[in-house]
């Protein structure tokens, strides 16, 4: 077995356990967020507080109803913890769009179609992490601000660098040539790895409801980042994983070739 | 056939300098050994080649596209059409809004819209003229730095695009504007600006995009598919800053010129790029 | 390595091609071709479909840079030189010394014949150009029609106004792709005349489907099959009938 397959392998085991252990530790070790209030009769409040071990903690003071029949008790903010892997996925998705951008320019200067297929390979795994990046994020929208879709400027990024890379294999398929298919697909593929950031900007510049990452404290922060190492390690081994395979069929196809000639 | 014999019996009008520069017919003594004639062989005094201009080629290129377009009328009539074609789709759309609606708080997109898909027809046909008799490999051929090929075209495509423009902005005026609450609107030279800046990107980047695009199977649909997402950041920030001097909030300057700015980023930075890989694109 | 000899020198065989490769993938257009053509030749390039001829006209021409591999000459370079010109290094130079004339017209046919001479003269930077057009209507005998769009010109007529083309910048080589296909018995003929009239002057290498026609102009005949001479010879050694059989015999190869 080639050695880059084994890493390849070796990641991949890796970053599956990262981010199972990331996913178990959003869950168990992270302390739950709150997300606004509820207000219960006080013996069922104490109840709560006391069964779910702090999850639904007393609110504040200032939180309180002012009526004494009435107490309010913080509501756990469960879809809070799509947080751990949507980001992730985001990351991973720029990761291996950065890969394919890179394998382009080296294709366009060494022309070896080898590079060819690991660009194509590493748009293909972007493909895969953007939708997953997408769907992990509209979940968040529905449970959070209610819709499912909003013309929001980082979910509007997203939709256009979707719509870049759906671009890139549409243009792939309609090329004959195979030398000029690879050749258009890079260029395309580094125009739209240095317009993704333009999009970025310019939808930062318009006013945003995105949450942004700030003081987050340690146990989030731990199982958020393992997450994080998890999913790149995973987007990069699947990139590899994926790579061999189609090379070696290409390799296949080229000695099959061979014998018919 | 009498044509074969003139053109031979020309060979005997040859006289000077019919040099032997490249020794030719000296390694082959097959066919007759007349005079050879100087038109048409090769120039004796080759070894002092003309100096290339790559100015006089690339006004060369801009001469070429316009000879052809004011005898053809082929760009500027179908876009044109095409546009007004828009026009009347938008009527149609917002025939039913009512007198209560503002069309000016859309205008911006509207007149956007109109000028990104009329800029799609045009850029295809443009490549397509110089594809469909094999005449961009004589391009290639030619002494010409493809930067400069890249220039030209992008700058003939600038052309057309910005006399559509021309004719198209005051029409959708007086269309759709004629009643609206424009008091309030900003001078117009930031509309042009405003949309300069939108044609100078549509240019760069769509010729290349275009290069490409002609060379695929689905021709139109293929720019399309790759042009209106890469165009994303350049659409959103010419609408914006067209809004901001349409309505004439009170913070239209500042808005419009930080959004001028982005649009004049994205055009250098693609243009950028575009003008380094178009050889790439020409090379297979 | 001394730096080669290019252009003027006499001693520069007109096409210098050693181990010459233009591989993508695992498909070789061109697998190693090797040879070399004297000056003033006129080499013939026969071949089934998919041969390669084509490419390496491309290749020579510089529309196609061939690929980095195994082959090439021993210090630096592509594997092509012409005038000993190399086909990547020096391919701005080389291209005002190259002529095409192919199948396709390359010209404007919304341009008259002078707008288009003039144009190609333009990207040429070619000194004086009206004066250089004028001479090459007349050689080529359009002048009657110079002020005509091309689009109203007979199949002949185009391809006698692309020879001009061809010959404007005063090229060294004249490569041929397939010229008298779409040309009925009349066109050919004149543009036989016409090749005949510069035959003497300039390098030639003609890309063609018919043998006979191929081996009737040529001096040196070369069969590429799959990306690989499989001959390469003069014609005055060439055997027609053994040269016939193994034409056959490679077109049966088929696409590599």
């Amino acid at each position: 077995m080639k050695t880059s397959l084994k890493w390849a392998v070796v990641l991949a085991a890796l970053g599956g356990i990262l981010t199972t252990l990331a996913f178990v530790g959003a869950f168990t070790y992270a302390r739950m967020q709150t997300n606004g209030t509820v207000n219960l009769p006080p013996a069922v409040a104490r109840q709560v507080i006391a069964d779910s071990k702090n999850g639904f903690p007393l609110a504040p003071p200032a939180q309180q109803p002012s009526s004494p029949n009435l107490l309010a008790v913080q509501k756990p903010w469960f879809s809070q913890k799509i947080f751990f892997f949507h980001v992730p996925l985001a990351v991973a998705s720029l990761l291996v769009f950065t890969i394919a951008a890179i394998f382009s320019v080296l294709f366009l200067v060494k022309r070896k179609k080898s590079y060819d297929t690991r660009s194509r390979i590493a748009m293909e795994a972007t493909l895969v992490f953007i939708i997953g990046t997408m769907i992990s994020g509209d979940l968040w929208t529905r449970a959070s601000w209610g819709v499912w879709w909003e013309w929001e400027p980082r979910l509007t990024t997203y939709a256009i660098m979707t719509l870049l890379v759906i671009a890139y294999f549409v243009l792939r398929n309609s090329v004959e040539d195979e030398e000029r298919r690879a050749v258009y697909a890079a260029v395309f593929s580094i125009f739209a790895w240095v317009d993704a950031p333009v999009t970025f900007l310019i939808t930062r510049i318009l006013p945003s409801t995105h949450p942004t990452l700030t003081g987050l404290e340690t146990s989030n922060l731990i199982p958020f980042m393992v997450g994080m190492a998890g999913m790149c390690m995973l987007g990069f081994a699947i990139y590899e994983l994926r790579f061999n395979e189609v090379h070696l069929h290409e390799r296949l196809d080229a000695l099959k070739d061979d014998l018919e000639g | 056939m009498p044509y074969e014999d003139k053109v031979l019996t020309r060979k005997s009008k040859a006289d000077k300098g019919s040099g032997d520069r490249m020794g030719s017919g000296t390694v082959l003594s097959s066919g007759d050994k007349t005079v050879p004639d100087p038109i048409l062989s090769p120039d004796p005094l080759s070894t002092q080649r003309p100096k290339i201009s790559s100015w006089r080629q690339f006004k060369a290129i801009l001469r070429k596209d316009i000879v052809m377009e004011l005898r053809t009328k082929e760009m500027i009539t179908s876009m044109g059409l095409y546009a007004l074609l828009v026009l009347i789709i938008y009527y149609v759309a917002l025939s039913q809004a009512g007198t209560n609606f503002d069309v000016s708080r859309i205008s911006a997109g509207l007149l956007l819209l109109a000028i990104v898909f009329t800029s799609m027809l045009g850029l295809n046909r443009s490549l397509v003229h110089e594809q469909d008799q094999g005449q961009l490999d004589a391009l290639l051929l030619s002494p010409i730095d493809r930067p400069i090929l890249f220039l030209g075209k992008a700058v003939t495509n600038f052309i057309f695009l910005a006399i559509v423009e021309v004719i198209i902005t005051p029409l959708f005026y007086f269309i759709f504007m004629g009643n609206a609450h424009t008091s309030q609107m900003g001078p117009l030279w930031m509309v042009a600006l405003a949309l300069l800046l939108g044609s100078i990107g549509i240019a760069g980047v769509g010729t290349l995009l275009a290069t490409m695009s002609v060379n695929t199977k689905g021709k139109d649909f293929v720019l399309a598919v790759i042009f209106i997402p890469l165009m994303f950041p350049l659409l959103l920030a010419v609408v914006t800053a067209l809004n901001a001097v349409i309505l004439g909030n009170p913070d239209a300057t500042t808005v419009f010129w930080r959004f001028a700015g982005i649009a004049f980023g994205y055009d250098v930075i693609t243009i950028a790029i575009a003008w380094a890989l178009y050889e790439f694109i020409l090379g297979v | 390595m001394p730096e080669q000899a290019k252009g003027t020198n006499a001693q520069v065989p007109a096409l210098e091609v050693q181990g010459l490769i233009r591989i993508f993938g695992a498909r070789k257009a061109l697998d190693g071709v090797t040879f070399t053509l004297p000056r003033g030749a006129f080499l013939s390039i026969f071949g089934p479909n998919g041969a390669g001829k084509t490419t390496l006209l491309r290749v020579l021409s510089t529309l196609t840079p061939p690929s980095q591999g195994s082959g090439g000459f021993k210090n630096s370079g592509s594997g092509a030189r012409v005038f000993g010109y190399d086909v990547v290094k020096d391919a701005v130079e080389l291209r005002e010394r190259i002529g095409i004339i192919s199948h396709n017209p390359l010209l404007y046919p919304d341009l008259s014949a002078d707008e288009n001479l003039r144009f190609f003269a333009d990207l040429y930077c070619i000194n004086d150009p009206q004066a250089r057009i004028d001479e090459l209507l007349e050689a080529v005998e359009l002048k009657h029609r110079r002020m005509d769009l091309v689009r109203t010109f007979s199949r002949g007529m185009i391809q006698r106004l692309s020879i001009a083309r061809a010959l404007l910048p005063h090229p060294d080589i004249l490569f041929l792709d397939e010229p008298y296909s779409g040309l009925d018995p009349h066109a050919a003929d004149i543009l036989d005349g016409l090749i005949a009239s510069v035959r003497d002057q300039y390098t030639f290498v003609m890309v063609s489907h018919d043998l006979d026609k191929g081996l009737e102009l040529c001096s040196h005949a070369l069969i590429l099959a799959r990306g690989k001479v499989v001959l390469f010879e003069e014609r005055d050694d060439i055997d027609r009938e053994q040269f016939r059989v193994l034409y056959h015999q490679t077109v049966g190869l088929g696409v590599s």
